[in-house]
């Protein structure tokens, strides 16, 4: 009975390990790829996809640091998926407490309206866009791009909240409002750090949205004094040649921000979370 | 406490955004003019530095009347999206833009935002284009482009692997031409990169062109879809597909069929000549031995090119003269022969302004001997009938090749898209 | 909850100021695009020059159309799968990960990796693992002597490969997963230990019940991305061969390309209408996502 309960186990784990590892091998297999290409010539990628470089091409970097004003456009980047990520969280922090924890005639309706905005292919709303910030007078603006990537990932961001939120047990609020609690005081101290994962999870995704979207970007501006990293990445791309190793260092470049990016929301922010473990 | 200043730093936050959207730059105090141009000619497009060079000669001669100043537009399908979804919200994308003109982009021709060059050309300006490429920019008598860089699209043959097989000469009958892939094929060597990927089959639709062409005269692209010369061209290009390429041809993209020719793994290829200008394939070991050739002849038709119109320059209209008159000096100056000799120079691209300009280096050479050599030219498939037409081409190319559909069925499909 | 005169006076102004800053950057950014699109869908319009007046005659167009119904049909596999596949997948690794197995923390970071690639270089890679000669087939090959495939250049298994690789974003439902799970109280499971339950009644009594809402939550935005999908199967094969792979989105995107603006917003609502019937059947099926009455009870 104990021997066969250990052997059950021990398939188990090496099961969950097997899953574990062919998931990690699927997700790092493209960045080890982008790596060593960024390090061929474009030769060598063309005819061969897979192969080591004769020769490390250093000067891919280099290119990549040049000709694509890259410092510049990271800054930018960082700046407007800073702020996007801000506002983002905020105005939809505030929404979700109310379509939370907050019961009113309409409440439900209101939140179908909001997230059924995950539907919605961006790219249909391209003319509406461009008239929008054109007319405002935002074209060609950082704050033009902060403000369609907040809006842009408000669907999402309600859907999480809201449910971290709904998921907190009633009796802490109602607790609170015995001790004289108000509405105010209520969102700040209880229900803001509870749901806590559940925003950083919205940010997260508000982040690598803002860092990877291209098609808004370079329909919104025109000068390098308001484009994202992005754009440089496609610099190598131009009517009929594509610089794919220079590139693919330029990809290399800008994945090193969001990654730490990520790593410190997470390891920080849920890793001392979850730490102490909630109590429930 | 802490809530109250949470609502507080929300509404600063929202204010802020919206005093940004006061920060409007104020149009112009000075009377310099200045002309945007949203440029594809940038980054590692071999017209840029030219191109910059230019402008930035052209701003230093007028400073304090006009500026010329480049937003540079790369990744070329993007340009296009920003193109028309500016259009279509009713505004222009910038003072100066390009377009590639054929029946779907003919669209914007519908639209008063773009400058109509009849009004403000003079016989001498006209006079330093090629004749039949402004005649092909005007429709109903309004040119709302002109025509700049333009392109053949002929076949270009490895003579080191032709050779390989004891061909020393580029075919010159379609018999011919198959025999040497026969030999070929025998050799271990994929004879052509045909590729049915991407939106428009781009490699395998310059061959089908061809076919068509040589089938079906110069003008084949009035006829109905169903006509027999599409028949044929597309039993040939099947042929070329299933027999006569490399095994990945049906779905592949442009990328990968460039990628064979470059890996010495096919031996005949069809591009423009921009692909002469990479540094790739100035890097492979039979870069000098490529010969650059029309269709051996297999129909008909003989001896003619398959050529396009490339980048058309389009303007802003203005009811301000002086804004009209500098978008139109700055014009002047782009198509002048001496700029475009200069562009020409570094890149190796094709214009339709006059120029006694030939390349030195041996492959863009070619392209210009070929050109001029021709004694009639057509349009390929998607300058003449556009991006619906060839987006149902190359979809329904993959079909035909693995036998799904007939060439007849094949071609009753693609004649569906075409607007009459 | 005793509220009284002006306090409720009060409650409703705090509540609209809450909701004010997302109603007001919805409305221009969503509602009144939509209503744009909406409108133009009812349209003839090319982009350029004015909008006749069409009633809803590209709806009936579109949907009598070959091209559109494939789309319409891939795009319900689409759904199915990432709903259906992507989403217990996710939810196995995160149920594991959140037992803090050895390196959990590197494996969380390395799942959300792909992510952040840029989908260009990506699709790049895909292409050339999906060819004849790549290396897929050389791995089936030497394994199960499988015959080589033109993984994307076949129309019966080029929708199945452009569907697969989407299993390298799994890291993207495994961090909304995870981070849920993590907020289980640990004292549910502790007690649980205490009656003897093992790791799979564990898991199966508690984790998944307590994850329910954020399932639906998941499994929701799953399905919506999979219906929205357009931008790597574009790269890797244009929608093909034989629209093979075209889905709504690539639909749209290809009737913008050739300025059929009308049509283009027509497929953009049927988007939104099908998505909407969607969240509505999941909402359905697995139950409204109000945890409000659930875990109070």
């Amino acid at each position: 009975m104990e021997k066969r309960k250990t052997i059950l186990s021990g398939t188990l784990h090496l099961l969950k390990w097997i899953l574990l590892l062919f998931l990690l091998s699927l997700a790092l297999l493209p960045i080890v790829w982008l790596m060593i290409s960024s390090l061929r010539t474009n030769l060598e990628l063309q005819t061969s996809p897979f192969g080591w470089p004769r020769q490390f091409q250093w000067v891919n970097y280099s290119k990549a640091l040049h000709m694509a004003s890259l410092p510049r456009l990271l800054l930018n980047s960082v700046t407007v998926a800073a702020l996007a990520v801000l506002i983002n969280t905020l105005a939809t922090s505030m929404a979700s407490f109310i379509l939370a924890r907050e019961f009113f005639k309409g409440r439900d309706v209101l939140y179908t309206i909001f997230t059924a905005g995950v539907l919605i292919p961006v790219i249909s709303f391209m003319v509406p866009y461009f008239s929008l910030i054109t007319k405002s007078g935002l074209y060609n603006t950082l704050t033009a791009l902060v403000l369609v990537y907040a809006s842009v990932n408000i669907p999402v961001s309600i859907f999480l909240v809201t449910a971290f939120m709904k998921s907190i047990p009633k009796e802490l609020e109602e607790a609170a409002i015995i001790d004289g609690c108000g509405f105010f005081k209520r969102f700040s101290t209880i229900i803001l750090p509870l749901s806590r994962s559940g925003i950083v999870t919205a940010a997260t995704f508000c982040f690598i949205y803002s860092w990877n979207e291209f098609v808004m970007a370079m329909l919104l501006t025109s000068s390098i004094e308001s484009r994202t990293v992005q754009l440089g990445i496609k610099f190598f791309t131009s009517q009929f040649i594509t610089d794919y190793a220079g590139m693919y260092a330029a990809v290399v470049i800008t994945i090193i921000p969001s990654v730490v990016g990520y790593v410190l929301l997470h390891n920080k922010i849920i890793g001392g979370l979850t730490a102490g473990g909630v109590k429930g | 406490m802490k809530g109250k200043r949470f609502v507080v730093m929300a509404l600063v936050l929202l204010i802020m955004v919206g005093l940004g959207a006061q920060g409007q730059k104020d149009p112009g105090v000075a009377k310099e003019v200045e002309l945007r141009w949203a440029s594809i000619w940038v980054g590692n497009d071999s017209k840029a530095p030219a191109v910059e060079e230019l402008v930035a000669a052209y701003n230093a001669k007028n400073e304090g009347r006009i500026k010329v100043v480049i937003e540079p537009q790369p990744d070329y399908n993007a340009y296009e999206q920003k193109v028309r979804t500016s259009l279509a919200a009713g505004q222009v994308p910038a003072d100066i833009f390009t377009i590639k003109l054929n029946p779907t982009t003919a669209t914007f021709y519908q639209s008063n935002l773009l400058m109509d060059f009849n009004k403000v050309m003079d016989g001498a300006w006209k006079a330093t284009f090629d004749a039949p490429s402004l005649a092909q920019s005007e429709i109903d008598g309004v040119l709302r482009s002109l025509p700049m860089e333009t392109a053949i699209l002929p076949l270009w043959f490895n003579m080191d692997l032709l050779k390989k097989v004891g061909v020393n000469e580029v075919p010159k009958t379609l018999d011919d031409m198959f025999a040497t892939f026969d030999k070929l094929k025998a050799a271990g060597i994929a004879p052509t990169s045909q590729m049915t990927g991407d939106t428009n089959a781009w490699t395998s639709m310059i061959w089908f062109s061809h076919f068509a062409v040589a089938l079906g005269g110069p003008n084949v692209w009035d006829k109905p879809f169903t006509d027999k010369a599409f028949v044929e061209a597309a039993k040939l290009i099947k042929r070329m597909i299933t027999e006569y390429s490399t095994s990945d041809a049906v779905g592949l993209g442009a990328g990968g069929s460039g990628g064979h020719f470059l890996a010495g793994r096919t031996a005949v290829f069809s591009n423009g000549p921009w692909y002469a200008g990479r540094a790739d394939l100035a890097a492979t070991p039979f870069y000098d031995s490529i010969r650059i050739a029309g269709l051996p002849d297999a129909g008909p038709t003989k001896d003619f090119m398959i050529s396009r119109l490339q980048a058309n320059i389009c303007a802003a209209a203005t009811k301000d003269k002086a804004r009209e008159e500098a978008i139109v000096d700055f014009l002047k100056f782009l198509t002048s022969k001496d700029s475009i000799t200069k562009i020409a120079e570094t890149s190796g691209a094709m214009f339709a302004i006059k120029t006694d300009f030939r390349p030195t280096v041996d492959l863009k050479r070619q392209f210009f001997i070929v050109a001029e050599g021709a004694k009639a030219t057509a349009s390929d498939l998607e300058a003449a009938l556009g991006a619906e037409v060839t987006l149902e081409f190359a979809q329904q190319l993959g079909a035909l090749a693995l036998g799904r559909i007939s060439a007849e069925e094949f071609c009753a499909l693609v004649d569906r898209k075409i607007e009459r | 909850m005793h509220i009284v005169g002006s306090n409720k006076k009060r409650i409703w102004l705090a509540r609209i100021l809450f909701l004010l800053p997302v109603s007001l950057l919805f409305f221009f950014f969503f509602i009144y695009p939509f209503l744009f699109t909406l409108y133009t869908s009812l349209t003839q319009w090319r982009g350029i020059g004015a909008m006749k007046f069409n009633g809803l005659a590209n709806y009936g167009k579109l949907l009598a159309d070959a091209t559109f119904r494939k789309a319409l049909k891939n795009n319900v596999v689409w759904a199915l799968s990432q709903g259906f596949i992507q989403v217990p997948l996710a939810c196995l690794v995160a149920m594991i990960l959140v037992r803090k197995p050895r390196f959990w923390k590197a494996l969380r970071t390395a799942y959300y990796l792909p992510n952040v690639i840029s989908t260009v270089a990506l699709a790049m890679v895909w292409v050339a693992i999906y060819n004849v000669k790549g290396p897929l087939n050389a791995i089936l090959h030497a394994l199960f002597g499988v015959e080589k495939l033109n993984w994307l250049g076949n129309p019966d298994v080029a929708l199945f490969a452009v569907i697969f690789q989407t299993v390298i974003y799994i890291g993207y439902f495994m961090i909304i997963l995870l981070a849920a799970a993590m907020n289980i109280p640990r004292s549910y499971y502790e007690a649980a230990e205490i009656d003897g339950a093992g790791t799979f009644r564990q898991e199966w009594h508690i984790t998944l019940p307590m994850l329910r809402g954020t399932l639906v939550t998941t499994m929701t935005l799953a399905m919506a991305y999979g219906m929205r999908h357009f931008e790597s199967t574009f790269l890797m094969t244009g929608g093909g061969p034989a629209y093979a792979t075209t889905t709504m989105g690539i639909d749209l995107y290809l009737k913008m390309d050739a300025l059929r603006y009308s049509e283009a917003s027509t497929v953009g609502v049927i988007l939104i209408l099908m998505g909407t019937v969607v969240i509505s059947l999941i909402r359905i099926l697995f139950g409204t996502s109000d945890p409000m009455s659930e875990t109070a009870q």
